[in-house]
């Protein structure tokens, strides 16, 4: 019978990187009705323009508000810009969208630095405690501090603020919110400023903590989307504890002899289940 | 005077600069070196490399075209200019059999030239077979690169290189007894790549364990943990080096590195790979060397340098694999010099590449050659490095030849041409 | 919705400038082959089979109103399927094809039943979830390549999938792909044309009406499923067949994206939909490739073009080709309706 217990824990330092992304996504799924494909895109340009600015000789804390203001600048022009003209208005094509801008930061972050093996380190990586016999960086407490804060602050925006109302009503019907006077354009600007702080600032923890490559950041979106499904678009508490959940299992799977190998399948097994779980009442559409 | 000591200078600086670059460009070799600028019917030679995608695959192909620049621009061979052709199969077997259709069948190669690709020699196989034209290769990584009638590199492949590496670490640090191997689930690359080496120690008296992880995991940190509770002796990465950082990266974040020796397969050989792990494993991380050190001053090796210096941009990696590329451009063209121009079609220089049996350069730890075996292994001895000072050293000039079983019918055709006793 | 009929878009009136164009296209896809150099050869098999798959999405979407985004999963488990069988028991080619469309469309029919209840974004991220469950199983398994055992990884040198006994020239295999399109077009049309056609154009105008009328919604939207499953299997099975194997890492749950949003961009609601969709997934890269044109601007070229076509045409490609047609038709015969 292996030792499990290193491997709960260093499930938990994972779960830090799926919390993250969840919480950006669905965040801006409940402020604006858009599940956002590109935010792993956003979050990975925000990276390495970090990483740039520390390479040419840049204070650290320079680069990483550089890397912010650029996924604030990136999302603010998707939101306000590109994504009203669509000319599809269901959540799904709307979603799509989102990928296809993701190919464009995509292809002009491969294009400008390639991929090639680099580390973005910040100062909090050579310190950390230690957990049952596990290490942990400063740097994951941090993720981790941050994915909770981000999570209780946006809590607490959506349900007091009056802002908050306007961006849930707004999610919830646009037509019927711009009809009531809810001023339509700002509460999506500030939905979308609000993603790419969350992109920015996730983006520079998991270039961190995992890899600074284009393609790894970019497609860490799906795995995170099994997360939010878990919170069920809607809940960011649940949602955290789904990313804890799924991150934990993946890596409690990790010593067992057969299923080792796929434990990467987990994330996705486990929004399939809450989705299950979800629909159990059969509804049937109105029309 | 200020300007006058400042004009002494400029000159003084003007006349070691042309000293200096005359030493090199005077003394290149590449073909016929009579400085003659080749005209006449051109000869197709294509290429495939991996540009776009996952990592830049492509300094073998560019090297290859830095070397037949030079000998067009030094006679050609006997006199007609060769036209390089690299394309960009971007890591997608689709892509990649649209490039072979195309060199082989619309710009009618006679020969492929500097290919570096992950999925080249898989998806390929058939039409190489079909049209028998050889693909001199740069760098093959998967199994199936080594195991083709078509297709012979200079490199020596992961498995070669993991197994040499282990045998040099039992060597110098007795009793080494548990292993663990780090290879990603890529089909034909991951647990081949291992095998010789987890193969080697069991014969040994060790044992050996094979980790598989999914490249598009971002949990490096668990299957770390899970290596360690084997308790290894040695531990090797062998993942091309985007996917090994964030291992070694995890293990530096879990206090392993003196827990066991480190060491990973040629893939790690390449100068970015040192500064992107820390400071911290200096002198600890072991990288096995398909050719002699980049920063060799041998001829071979110092007219390599050249030729890149003068054909190639600055911005290619000087790494083992431009050198690879350089070797398999160096090859091609002495077979195709001691054909009769006129008579150059596939199949004739088919038969030319096949009857190369051997091939020097100080590049080399032993000679290289073609054969016309059914699969091809010629490069399976080399030295090892160590990673020092954000960089990697070559340490011993004795070469460490692989002791694989999987080699038992390479080395036994090496026996009837004469390549070895 | 009232835009959209019950009847299928571009009905079957017999036309005599229908029929003529009809030929004529015929005509020049037989020797088109014969023109075209071997890189679009190998460039358009893969079309056609990029195609089959997208029709496979659309099929989905347009009779159902249902976002699938794991038909290239299921495009590779048909292709694993018909690799294993082909490579395992020395079969005739269509025999593989059609054991890897049948596995595809048992999978089809998995990732369809827990969809059954649900419409929109949630059906779309379920598929999703799908793909990438998918992706993980045949990154780890790895695709057959005439070995031993369950998962056929052979030990020494590989080997490639057979082609038909008809078809082994890239030029034949090319006119072969057609006639698999070309019948798996008319399986479509003929389940659209007859009764479950015709039962999932009730459900799609609401699911209570149809159950008024006594529609069995479980089985028709099962039956959908198991269809387009079926269909990405063949497309699988036919790309196996022409680049001689598939490789593990290229079935990553973006491209299942990729596929469903041309789809929509080519054009879901018309017969040439699909086929555009091939095209803009293997055509447009592999142009761009032949010029050289440096991968990563290729990427960018390409979501630019996505989000475009997103922005401004609801129709797809082949709607903005059939409008262009209809002005055309305008502008030359002078007041005669467009059909």
């Amino acid at each position: 019978m292996p030792d499990f217990a290193p491997f709960f824990v260093s499930g938990l330092a994972t779960a830090a990187t799926y919390v993250l992304a969840a919480v950006g996504i669905v965040v801006l799924y409940r402020a604006s009705g858009v599940v956002n494909f590109a935010q792993g895109a956003v979050g990975a340009l925000a990276a390495f323009v970090s990483w740039a600015i520390v390479q040419h000789g840049g204070p650290d804390v320079v680069g990483w508000i550089a890397g912010i203001l650029v996924a604030v600048a990136l999302s603010l022009f998707y939101g306000r810009v590109l994504a009203p003209r669509l000319a599809y208005g269901d959540p799904v094509m709307r979603a799509v969208a989102t990928l296809s801008f993701a190919l464009i930061l995509l292809g002009f972050i491969d294009y400008i630095w390639g991929e090639a093996p680099r580390k973005l380190r910040l100062p909090t990586d050579t310190s950390g405690f230690e957990w049952l016999g596990v290490r942990i960086t400063y740097t994951r407490a941090v993720a981790f501090g941050i994915a909770a804060t981000a999570t209780v602050a946006i809590m607490t925006f959506l349900a007091r603020s009056r802002l908050g109302l306007q961006m849930r009503a707004l999610a919830n019907n646009r037509d019927l919110s711009a009809m009531l006077g809810v001023r339509v354009l700002r509460a999506d600007a500030y939905a979308w400023v609000i993603s790419g702080v969350l992109a920015g600032v996730s983006g520079i923890l998991l270039a961190d903590l995992q890899r600074l490559s284009g393609i790894a950041l970019t497609f860490a979106v799906i795995p995170a989307i099994a997360a939010a499904v878990i919170g069920r678009f809607a809940s960011l508490p649940a949602t955290v504890a789904g990313g804890l959940v799924i991150g934990v299992c993946e890596a409690l799977l990790t010593p067992v002899p057969l299923i080792g190998p796929f434990r990467t399948a987990v994330p996705f097994l486990f929004a399939v289940i809450a989705l299950l779980w979800m629909q159990r009442r059969a509804t049937y559409v109105y029309r | 005077m200020k300007w006058k000591s400042t004009l002494v200078g400029l000159g003084a600086g003007a006349i070691a600069a042309c000293l200096g670059s005359s030493a090199y460009a005077a003394d290149l070799k590449c073909g016929l070196s009579n400085g003659k600028a080749a005209t006449g019917a051109p000869i197709v030679i294509g290429g495939i490399v991996s540009i776009t995608g996952p990592d830049n695959f492509s300094s073998s192909g560019f090297a290859a075209k830095a070397y037949f620049d030079c000998v067009n621009a030094n006679g050609g061979i006997n006199g007609r200019p060769i036209k390089y052709i690299m394309e960009d199969d971007g890591w997608n077997p689709e892509q990649a059999s649209q490039d072979a259709g195309k060199l082989i069948n619309d710009e009618k190669a006679v020969a492929l030239v500097g290919n570096m690709s992950f999925v080249d020699c898989g998806a390929n196989q058939g039409i190489y077979e079909k049209a028998d034209i050889m693909a001199v290769a740069g760098v093959g990584v998967p199994r199936d690169c080594f195991f083709q009638k078509n297709y012979v590199t200079t490199n020596a492949g992961p498995r070669v290189s993991n197994t040499k590496t282990l045998m040099y670490l039992a060597k110098k640090f007795p009793g080494i007894k548990r292993f663990v191997c780090f290879a990603p689930n890529i089909p034909n690359v991951g647990e081949w790549s291992c095998a010789g080496a987890v193969g080697w120690i069991k014969r040994n008296g060790g044992e050996a364990k094979t980790i598989v992880f999914d490249p598009g995991s971002l949990d490096a940190t668990s299957i770390v943990l899970e290596a360690m509770a084997f308790k290894p002796d040695v531990i090797s990465v062998s993942a091309p080096k985007g996917l090994a950082v964030p291992i070694f990266a995890a293990a530096e974040e879990q206090g392993l590195i003196d827990k066991a020796h480190w060491m990973g397969p040629a893939s790690l050989y390449n100068p970015t790979f040192p500064p992107a792990i820390s400071k911290a494993w200096d002198g600890k991380v072991w990288v096995d060397m398909e050719l002699n050190s980049a920063d060799a001053t041998t001829p071979d090796n110092q007219n390599w340098r050249g030729v890149l210096d003068k054909y190639a941009t600055p911005d290619l990696p000087r790494d083992t694999f431009s050198q690879a590329g350089y070797l398999a451009a160096r090859v091609t063209t002495e077979a195709l010099l001691k054909m009769d121009p006129a008579k150059i079609d596939r199949a004739s220089v088919t038969a030319a590449l096949r009857g190369v049996k051997r091939f020097d350069s100080d590049m080399f730890c032993a000679p290289w050659y073609i054969g016309d075996g059914p699969r091809h292994n010629p490069n399976h001895t080399g030295p090892v490095s160590l990673v020092q000072g954000g960089k990697l050293v070559p340490l011993v000039n004795a070469c460490i030849d692989s002791q694989d079983p999987e080699l038992d019918d390479v080395h036994a055709y090496e026996k009837t041409i004469g390549i070895s006793k | 919705m009232s835009e959209q009929t019950l009847a299928p878009a571009g009905a079957l009136r017999v036309n005599p400038t229908w029929i003529v164009g009809v030929l004529v296209a015929l005509a020049a896809l037989y020797e088109l082959p014969d023109l075209l150099q071997d890189y679009w050869l190998r460039t358009f098999n893969s079309v056609v089979a990029l195609a089959i798959c997208s029709l496979s999405a659309s099929l989905l979407f347009a009779q159902l109103g249902m976002v699938s985004l794991a038909q290239y999963g299921l495009l590779g488990v048909g292709g694993w399927f018909a690799l294993r069988i082909s490579h395992g028991l020395g079969v005739p080619f269509e025999i593989a094809l059609l054991a890897g469309g049948v596995a595809a469309a048992i999978v089809g029919l998995i990732v369809g039943l827990p969809a059954l209840r649900m419409r929109g974004l949630y059906l779309a991220i379920i598929t999703l979830m799908m793909a990438g469950a998918i992706q993980v199983l045949i990154s780890a398994f790895g695709f057959p390549d005439g070995g031993a055992g369950i998962l056929g990884k052979s030990d020494t040198t590989r080997q490639m999938m057979a082609r038909p006994f008809v078809a082994d020239s890239d030029s034949a295999y090319f006119r072969y792909s057609l006639v698999v399109l070309a019948l798996c077009y008319a399986l479509v049309q003929a389940h659209i044309r007859s009764r479950p056609g015709r039962a999932w154009a009730m459900i799609r105008r609401g699911e209570v009406c149809a159950i008024a009328c006594g529609v069995d919604i479980v089985a028709y939207k099962v039956w959908a499923f198991t269809l387009a499953g079926f269909l990405a299997g063949i497309a699988g099975g036919l790309l196996a067949g022409g680049v001689g194997q598939l490789d593990g890492s290229a079935f990553p749950a973006s491209q299942s994206i990729m596929v469903f949003a041309l789809t929509i961009v080519g054009g879901a609601y018309s017969w040439f939909g699909p086929i555009a969709a091939g095209l803009l997934l293997r055509a447009f890269p592999a142009l761009l490739n032949d010029f050289h044109v440096d991968g990563n601007i290729a990427t960018m070229v390409f979501g630019a073009g996505l989000l475009h076509a997103l922005i401004t045409a609801p129709q797809g490609v082949a709607g903005q080709i059939a409008g262009a047609g209809a002005s055309l038709r305008k502008l030359v015969g002078g007041g005669k309706a467009a059909a």
